[in-house]
């Protein structure tokens, strides 16, 4: 998700670009050291109250342009999935090429779709909040915590029967396992990082398994640095030492 | 004064509501439940110039939404909120432009 907010922020004029869903939750983000993840995710919910009566409004609504007197808001739709939708905003400046932006912002969202259909594919229970944030962003810093939207589909992850078979795993993941033990220690992690994170905790832990592993099966050998990988990621510590405490648990 | 009857003449708009930014109504060319429409565009505007603070970008001028089948231009001048669907949405643009030499909705 980095690489692809990434090059909205290359485009003249763009200082922020961002993903949220129908909730508020902010996905996504990357812009100036000014806008935040704080900033962002206060954004976001003033956009999503204005999405909401949008949806009133026109009901399939694509696109959102706002010109302000020293800028430029642009939101796009990504795709509906497990119940939410998913929003691209781009912040910029008054030297934006509008139609220039309209094409990238168009190409972005379109690699973001994707990209969530596949997280979506990857959480056979359904009812989750698909997604792959950037790994920045991982931790529970959102203001909704414990008790914000996510919480209300994490027991949905929990027994979502996660798998991670032999060959290939389910929808996006392209991680592979060497043996059952490691197959349910990543589902371990998965459950414990959920907890912090929601049902996205599976897109980190399936890219925490390709730093870790590279091209390789993962194994038990590996677990320690996956675990410190994961937890390093974690921004909160207390949910850091929970989650390792958790996974600890389970061994 | 917004001239509703002069923006409802442009090419490819399709109706027109007056309102505030509150979610008053004042008036509607060619729009049944003017006052519908200007209650949720006069949040919508609000919502949105709210975001705006927050990001550093100063005053709202001008919302466009736009979908499948159709568009919506929201131009804010004040506090006063004009509501213009345009149909097709291909046809925002042209529309934006010709609002653009309107006196009063420039938003």
């Amino acid at each position: 998700m980095d690489a692809i907010l990434q090059t909205l922020m290359d485009l003249g004029g763009v200082t922020a670009a961002m993903v949220f869903d129908s909730t508020g939750q902010l996905i996504g983000h990357r812009g100036h050291s000014i806008y935040d993840r704080s900033l962002c995710e206060q954004v976001s919910g003033a956009l999503v109250r204005a999405i909401d009566a949008v949806q009133l409004q026109q009901e399939d609504w694509e696109t959102v342009t706002a010109q302000f007197q020293d800028g430029r808001l642009l939101l796009r739709k990504v795709g509906a999935t497990g119940g939410r939708t998913q929003i691209l905003a781009v912040v910029a400046d008054g030297s934006l090429n509008t139609s220039f932006a309209t094409v990238a912002i168009r190409v972005a969202a379109g690699k973001l779709r994707r990209l969530f259909e596949g997280g979506s594919a990857s959480s056979p229970g359904g009812g989750s909040s698909p997604g792959l944030g950037s790994s920045s962003h991982l931790g529970s810093s959102s203001p909704a915590g414990q008790s914000g939207p996510l919480s209300d589909s994490r027991p949905v992850l929990a027994n979502s029967g996660l798998s991670w078979s032999k060959t290939s795993n389910i929808g996006l993941s392209r991680v592979q396992v060497a043996d059952a033990a490691a197959g349910a220690f990543l589902s371990r992690c998965t459950k414990a990082l959920a907890n912090a994170v929601g049902p996205i905790a599976k897109v980190y832990v399936e890219e925490a398994v390709r730093r870790v592993a590279l091209e390789a099966p993962f194994a038990m050998s590996m677990a320690v640095p996956l675990l410190d990988d994961l937890a390093n990621q974690i921004e909160d510590v207390d949910d850091r030492k929970l989650f390792k405490a958790t996974v600890a648990k389970g061994q | 004064m917004t001239d509703l009857a002069r923006i409802a003449k442009i090419p490819n708009v399709a109706s027109a509501v007056l309102g505030d930014l509150t979610g008053g109504f004042y008036d509607a060319i060619r729009e049944g439940d003017g006052e519908s429409v200007a209650a949720v565009t006069g949040f919508i505007s609000t919502s949105i110039s709210q975001a705006g603070e927050q990001l550093g970008l100063g005053a709202l001028g001008r919302v466009s939404l736009a979908g499948a089948t159709r568009a919506c231009i929201i131009a804010i001048d004040g506090g006063t909120v004009v509501t213009i669907s345009v149909a097709p949405p291909g046809s925002v643009l042209a529309v934006e432009r010709a609002l653009d030499t309107t006196p009063g909705v420039r938003g």
